[in-house]
């Protein structure tokens, strides 16, 4: 049914769809054939047209909701009785779960009434229990009674224990009072100890005293002892002023020897310049006495002297006749000493050019043994060059016929050749024959060479060898030549030996220096290596390829700068402070010796800084000192105002005499000395003293100090009668 | 740096020796008391702690001196260096630390990283640091003030710089020797040794 609805829904709209095109597109095919021509009333029936259609369509579908409705509504009502249904079911299975529960619950009664009979099983069961157990409490009831026994029989024991503990108790009280009783004899004894420590303290005090007494006791003996001191001192004194008088005794002996050994003295100083007179005396008595005696002596010599003088003379004079010359005088003696040694000269002469001339002789001599020698061996060269030089000659022949020889020889071969040549041709086999004669012939002129030259050879060598000979030989003869002359040929073999010796010396010499620079130079080398190990091991470095570097400003040159810098300023405040000690010691010395009232420093001219405290203290000092006499000026002044105002006002001069002690002088005085005295009591009060001038005023004491008791009325009265007794009007 | 990279640069070796040396020279002279203990503050380096001066006149000396080292390292002409420390009131040498540093010349800016690692030469680093800290337990005492002066071998024909000047090799004579441990970046070999005054010929 809805889907029929539906489609004459569907249908109903395209008929309506369909038939609004058409109304469209009739207005349009309308509008284009009569687009001017009734065109609003057409357009107002199309309208009117299109409204009732719409109604008709409008109705329509409402008819087509109700409808709608309807249906649902049917479908309402289906679902309502289908819930119903639904609730109906449900009620009935809710009754048939009450049917079930109830019988589950019929179920459970039974079970509950079965449950009740064992219950009561149970109960029975309980019941037999309880009469088991009462059967065991009747056996435990009877355990107690036994129970009760034992502890009836512990009960009598512990009865007895305390009886026990009773008696025990006694015991102790009984303890207790001899412990009491004990107590109280300590008591006694404490009390008596008491007595004995009193006892005892007494003891102590005296001892006390007795040890003061004893210390006093040694006071008086060291007292003693002093006095004794002062006693034997009094006598040493004593016996000393005994001395000195007796030495004052003998004051006037000694004066006497006193003037005896003046006189002596005197005496002796004149005797003494005698005696340095006599000194030299002797002295120069002595000196020429020594001139004497050489004198003597030398007489003596020369005495001695002139003897052998006189026998030399007697023997010069006897000369003469023992010689046989004509001899007289020493002249003649002269003459013939000289002639003798013109002729010794003479012959000396002779002698010396003899001796050159064998010297000449021998040189001449030995140079001609030389030369001989020489031409010797000069002969022998020659003789041997000219031996060689025939050998030459001879070996030159040999060699020249050898060489004639083999040239015939080839000659004739040749020939031979030459005459084989024409019949047949064997050139090539006589070149080969040739050349093999040739190379023999080199060959054998090659060994000849040789042959020659090494005879040669040891012809020179024994040319040389006869040479060496011939020398060593000249040299044996020309050595015996020497041998046989004077003793030069020993000192020869001696120069040579001492030469040899020399020599082996000089070697051995050098030898020992070479070693010596060897060891000096190892040493050196040693060292070096020491030096180079030690490098090595420390950083040595190769001059070569390293350098050393280091900072300019490192800390130890600036160190050592600071440390220069320090010592200077120490060495200066050092000088400085030695100047300031210096200064002070004398500025002290200074200070003492001026008085408190000068404030002024030293006035030495240096500029050593006093303390802040000295200076602080000066300067208080100074201010306190300038208060004190200001101080002292306001007072003086016044008390000048006070005193010249109470003498001007009381007409009294008052003095302080002495303590307690004033003396008052009237402006009206008589005389200067008129004054009156009192002195203050030691109970305060002002008494008068007597003085010349109160004795005058003795009416007026009485009257006004005895009587009236009032010293102010007294001086009044006083001054009144001077004023009247002044005045002379 | 080359705490980043996984091999050692010729730059590289140059730091690491150069950091070595500040760190070495700071030890000697906290160890051997030529400038108060006090002047020195704590540092970690080498997984220890190190003393570091903080006195800027002598970190001034030892940045420079440093600085000068590493490029002379990169360019491999420094042969030692040496820490002399004399008396100053008898301006003898008492003590000289040697540092003979061999170069390996092939290494040049341009050639591949060499496989060492970090760890094993701060690992050597720091034992050679160790072992200048235990020498002063044999180390004769420096009683009187002393001074400190370093030392550099360079090759002979390397510009000398502007603020150094040649020097003498301060040797001490009769001197106890004693070798200390080594350690090589795989570019640079760094040997040390201490050589100080017996003290029975003072």
């Amino acid at each position: 049914m809805d889907l029929e609805d539906d489609t004459t829904v569907l249908t109903t709209l395209k008929s309506f769809n369909s038939f609004i095109s058409h109304s469209n597109n009739a207005p349009q095919r309308l509008s284009e054939h009569s687009a001017g021509n009734g065109n609003l009333q057409s357009q107002y029936k199309r309208s009117m047209e299109l409204l009732d259609a719409a109604d008709r369509v409008h109705s329509k579908n409402r008819y087509l909701q109700l409808d709608q409705e309807k249906k649902r509504m049917e479908l309402s009502h289906k679902r309502a009785r289908f819930e119903l249904e639904k609730a109906a079911s449900d009620s009935a299975r809710d009754f048939e779960h009450e049917v079930d529960r109830n019988q589950d619950l019929l179920g459970q009664i039974k079970k509950l009434g079965e449950r009740e009979t064992d219950a009561a099983k149970n109960l029975s069961e309980q019941v037999e229990l309880n009469c088991a157990l009462r059967q065991n409490l009747k056996a435990l009831n009877r355990k107690l009674e036994e129970r009760d026994t034992r502890l009836n029989t512990a009960s009598q024991t512990i009865s007895s224990l305390k009886d026990e503990i009773r008696e025990l108790k006694q015991k102790i009280q009984n303890q207790d009072s001899t412990t009491s009783s004990q107590a109280l004899e300590r008591q006694e004894l404490q009390e008596q100890l008491d007595l004995q420590r009193r006892k005892y303290q007494e003891v102590s005090q005296l001892c006390q005293s007795l040890q003061a007494a004893q210390s006093s006791c040694s006071e008086h003996i060291i007292k003693i002892k002093e006095l004794e001191r002062c006693l034997t001192l009094q006598e040493q004194d004593i016996a000393i002023v005994k001395t000195i008088k007796s030495e004052a005794a003998k004051v006037p002996d000694l004066e006497k020897e006193l003037k005896c050994l003046r006189e002596d003295n005197a005496f002796l100083r004149e005797s003494r310049e005698n005696c340095s007179l006599l000194k030299e005396e002797a002295e120069g008595l002595r000196r020429k006495l020594e001139r004497m005696q050489k004198t003597k002596e030398e007489l003596v010599n020369i005495e001695l002297e002139k003897e052998r003088m006189a026998e030399k003379l007697q023997a010069w004079e006897n000369l003469g006749q023992s010689t046989g010359l004509n001899i007289r005088k020493p002249e003649d003696l002269s003459r013939e000493v000289i002639q003798i040694q013109q002729r010794e000269i003479a012959l000396k002469e002779q002698n010396y050019n003899l001796n050159s001339r064998v010297r000449s002789v021998e040189r001449s001599q030995s140079e001609l043994c030389a030369e001989l020698s020489q031409q010797r061996s000069k002969t022998l060269e020659e003789q041997k060059k000219r031996e060689t030089q025939d050998a030459l000659v001879r070996r030159l022949q040999k060699r020249v016929l050898l060489l004639t020889k083999e040239r015939d020889g080839m000659r004739a071969i040749l020939e031979s050749y030459d005459s084989e040549l024409a019949p047949s041709e064997y050139s090539p086999q006589l070149s080969k024959r040739l050349r093999e004669a040739e190379d023999i012939l080199q060959k054998t002129q090659n060994h000849n060479a040789e042959m020659e030259g090494q005879l040669t050879k040891a012809q020179e060598e024994t040319g040389t060898l006869k040479l060496q000979l011939q020398t060593v030989e000249l040299e044996l003869d020309s050595l015996k030549k020497h041998q046989a002359s004077a003793a030069d040929s020993n000192s020869l073999v001696n120069k040579e030996e001492v030469s040899i010796l020399r020599q082996s010396l000089f070697n051995l010499e050098a030898a020992r220096s070479r070693v010596e620079e060897q060891n000096s130079f190892l040493l050196c080398r040693l060292k070096q290596h020491k030096l180079i190990f030690i490098f090595l091991s420390q950083g040595d470095y190769d001059p070569v390829k390293t350098r050393v570097l280091h900072f300019k400003m490192n800390p130890t040159s600036v160190a050592k700068q600071q440390r220069q810098q320090d010592v200077e300023a120490l060495q200066e405040e050092v000088t400085r402070l030695r100047e300031l000690v210096r200064s002070l010691q004398d500025g002290g010395a200074m200070v003492h010796s001026q008085d408190d009232s000068s404030m002024h420093a030293p006035s030495l001219g240096l500029s050593f800084p006093p303390s802040k405290e000295v200076l602080d203290l000066r300067k208080q000092m100074e201010s306190s000192e300038l208060r004190n006499q200001r101080l002292k000026e306001v007072f003086q002044r016044k008390i000048q105002e006070f005193r010249t105002v109470c003498y001007v006002l009381t007409g009294y001069q008052m003095d302080i005499t002495t303590e307690n002690q004033y003396r008052l002088t009237s402006v009206y005085a008589e005389h200067m000395d008129d004054s009156l005295l009192f002195k203050k009591g030691s109970n305060g009060s002002m008494q008068l003293m007597e003085t010349e001038f109160s004795k005058t005023l003795g009416e007026m004491v009485a009257l006004h100090l005895h009587h009236q008791m009032s010293i102010p009325a007294f001086l009044s009265a006083v001054t009144l009668d001077l004023f009247s007794r002044q005045t002379v009007i | 740096m080359t705490s980043t990279l996984k091999g050692i640069t010729l730059k590289g070796s140059a730091e690491l020796v150069a950091e070595f040396f500040s760190f070495g020279i700071n030890s000697i002279l906290y160890q051997r008391g030529i400038y108060p203990p006090e002047t020195f503050s704590r540092v970690t380096n080498y997984d220890m702690s190190l003393q570091l001066t903080t006195d800027p006149k002598l970190k001034n000396y030892l940045t420079n001196v440093v600085s000068q080292l590493k490029e002379w390292l990169f360019e491999c002409t420094v042969q030692k260096l040496v820490l002399v420390i004399t008396c100053l009131e008898t301006n003898e040498v008492l003590e000289r630390w040697q540092f003979d540093i061999e170069c390996d010349k092939s290494a040049k800016e341009s050639s591949a990283p060499r496989e060492k690692s970090i760890k094993t030469i701060q690992d050597e680093i720091r034992s050679v640091i160790r072992q200048i800290t235990a020498t002063v337990t044999f180390l004769p005492l420096l009683e009187t003030p002393c001074a400190f002066d370093l030392l550099v071998y360079t090759d002979k024909d390397l510009v000398v710089p502007d603020k150094w000047e040649e020097s003498g090799p301060q040797i001490i004579d009769q001197s106890e020797e004693v070798r200390l441990r080594s350690f090589t970046t795989s570019i640079h070999k760094v040997n040390s040794m201490v050589a100080y005054k017996k003290t029975d010929s003072v």
